[in-house]
């Protein structure tokens, strides 16, 4: 228990999907104006996230890793090494993930399918999806830290893009030099907050 | 003061609008209202008069950084004999002459960089001087140690006067505090001269010290804590290890090594009584961050698994060693990078306090945690009242709801 809560805080503060790797910029920069479209996009970063990781990991332990075939029995089939499909297969299987989820969300709750919108097929194109399935494959993670660490990495994700939304409605009020307005200081503040973030750097939630 | 007010008053055409020196406006007016009371009235309308204007706001806080100031000169010299056991022939005359030479040229260029940045971006801009800079400019060297690089001072008050500030738009649109802006930006990237684990090394004697060479200070308490932690060897609690060198006494009265203006809590608790009777630094932060320091460490110690860790600090060590007292007064009580309401102060100071013990015992990369744990609670703090406005406002609407 104690290991997959030192996971999770490690996955939302230590190495912060957007504050520590910078994965997931372009909506993190594009849908942060408000707090309410903002934290919208989270959650639907932090749902699709807990299904990928732990769909792709079993994509990949039972189709791509080297000996992954050995279920069928095959002695042919077991000697494939499919790990060079990773980033192809992962992208597939993250856009069928979304296109599923967002069929289930319209057929159940109109309410969250309307709140989320736009953002929903938006996120198969979010890096912050890949590179949760990639890391999760180098780091070696059993099937149940896999659904720990997408769940606390969307937790992450949704808390970094909150509080640029929440900067950036304060920074309405302020008195920017023009060129610099819009992505300018998005980016600065993007900059500053990381420093901040460092406060974490080293905390080494593995170890103990 | 008459005929310093004819000067400005004989010299005002050529400021104003189609005079000269138009492009300078800023500069005059920030030294004419820096010595003379504004002119600018207020001509029609309703208005309130008050004489707590931003400029006498941040007169209070430069007056309360006074003592913090002359007693971190006493000390850098006191350090500085110590180390090159000089300190029984010393008289308290060499003690503050030696001290002014580390600290002053210190203090120096920290305002007359970040002055030229400010002055620029106002000319540019055609915004005025704020007073603010009297305080970023005094707050950041205070925070530094005293054997840093001036060029380094220079790059870092020139990062956080235009990127920790003036790209907002200046005083009271920025959203991380800018002395620590421009402080965190020097401590990663100077990291050697920074860090608390690695003692003061004096090698360049300056010009009126004696040839003494490579003088080294003895670590801080926080650095010898961290160290003791790391040692697997070391079974001492770790209070033993960090009072070895300094008496709990001189970590509250500020002998101890340190960055310029921290060392002294003493002075610090001075400076929180004439900023909290003035009405100018929140008590509400204050408590609380007092308050989450004490808790979040009184918990470390009860889970820490050795007395030689760094879990296992003494509650009243965190008040008196390193930044934390400085941080608390001065830093966290920042009106502008605070949050702004109320309850907002109170969980943003709670959290200030639980984020600096977590720093300086769970995280083996630093020593001191107050500076980051201010710059992390500067980036939540819009986001905590965007939500205690909003919770606000949801509770009157369900009251309108009802009725």
């Amino acid at each position: 228990m104690a290991e997959h809560i030192n996971m999770a805080l490690n996955s939302i503060f230590v190495e912060n999907m957007l504050l520590a790797y910078f994965l997931g910029m372009c909506s993190f920069l594009a849908v942060s104006k408000k707090v309410s479209t903002a934290s919208g996009l989270g959650v639907a970063v932090i749902f699709v996230l807990t299904l990928t990781c732990p769909v792709n990991w079993l994509v990949n332990e039972y189709f791509l890793k080297e000996g992954a075939l050995a279920w069928t029995g095959s002695e042919q089939l077991a000697a494939l090494d499919l790990s060079y499909l990773r980033f192809l297969t992962f992208i597939a299987v993250i856009a069928a993930m979304v296109q599923v989820v967002e069929m289930f969300i319209e057929k159940t709750s109109d309410s969250l399918y309307n709140a989320l919108g736009i953002f929903l097929p938006l996120i198969t194109v979010n890096c912050a999806i890949l590179g949760a399935s990639l890391f999760q494959i180098d780091r070696e993670y059993t099937l149940v830290q896999s659904v720990n660490f997408g769940f606390s990495s969307g937790i992450g994700w949704f808390l970094a893009i909150v509080l640029l939304a929440a900067i950036r409605q304060r920074l309405r009020y302020s008195h920017i030099p023009r060129g610099l307005r819009g992505l300018g200081i998005t980016m600065l503040v993007t900059g500053l907050m990381a420093m901040a973030f460092m406060a974490f750097a080293g905390i080494d939630l593995k170890g103990n | 003061m008459k005929f310093i007010a004819d000067i400005f008053d004989k010299k005002r055409p050529d400021f104003e609008k189609g005079g000269k020196l138009e492009r300078f406006y800023p500069l005059f007016e920030a030294q004419e209202t820096f010595l003379f009371v504004t002119r600018d009235k207020t001509s029609s309308g309703s208005h309130i008069r008050d004489y707590m204007d931003t400029k006498r706001l941040m007169s209070f806080v430069i007056i309360a950084l006074v003592p913090c100031l002359l007693f971190g000169i006493y000390n850098a010299g006191y350090q500085h004999h110590q180390a090159a056991g000089t300190y029984d022939s010393a008289s308290i005359v060499d003690i503050i002459v030696t001290g002014a030479t580390w600290v002053l040229p210190i203090v120096f260029v920290s305002y007359a960089v970040g002055g030229t940045c400010e002055m620029i971006f106002a000319v540019v801009r055609k915004h005025e001087i704020n007073e603010g800079f009297l305080v970023t400019g005094m707050l950041y060297p205070l925070t530094l140690p005293p054997t840093l690089d001036l060029w380094k001072v220079a790059v870092g008050v020139c990062f956080g006067v235009v990127i920790g500030k003036e790209v907002f738009g200046g005083t009271g649109m920025n959203i991380f505090n800018p002395a620590l802006t421009a402080r965190a930006f020097i401590f990663f990237a100077y990291a050697g001269d920074m860090s608390g684990d690695k003692p003061w090394i004096i090698d360049a004697p300056n010009f009126l010290a004696d040839k003494t060479e490579n003088l080294v200070v003895t670590a801080t308490p926080l650095g010898a804590a961290l160290a003791h932690s790391a040692n697997p060897l070391a079974e001492t609690p770790i209070a033993e290890a960090m009072s070895a060198n300094y008496s709990a006494m001189d970590m509250f009265l500020g002998l101890i090594p340190g960055s310029i203006g921290e060392s002294s809590t003493l002075l610090c608790i001075l400076g929180a009584g004439l900023l909290i009777a003035t009405g100018v630094g929140s008590w509400r932060i204050m408590l609380s961050t007092f308050l989450g320091c004490a808790v979040t460490a009184a918990i470390m110690n009860l889970v820490a698994d050795s007395p030689s860790s760094t879990l296992a600090i003494p509650v009243h060590y965190h008040f008196i060693i390193g930044s934390f007292a400085f941080g608390l007064v001065y830093m966290t009580t920042d009106p502008v990078s605070a949050a702004q309401t109320n309850l907002g102060k109170w969980i943003y100071g709670f959290f200030i306090g639980v984020v600096v013990v977590i720093i300086r015992c769970v995280n083996p990369a630093y020593p001191e945690g107050m500076m980051l744990a201010i710059l992390l609670m500067n980036a939540f703090a819009s986001l905590i009242d965007y939500y205690v406005v909003q919770n606000n406002v949801g509770r009157r609407m369900s009251r309108v709801a009802t009725a």
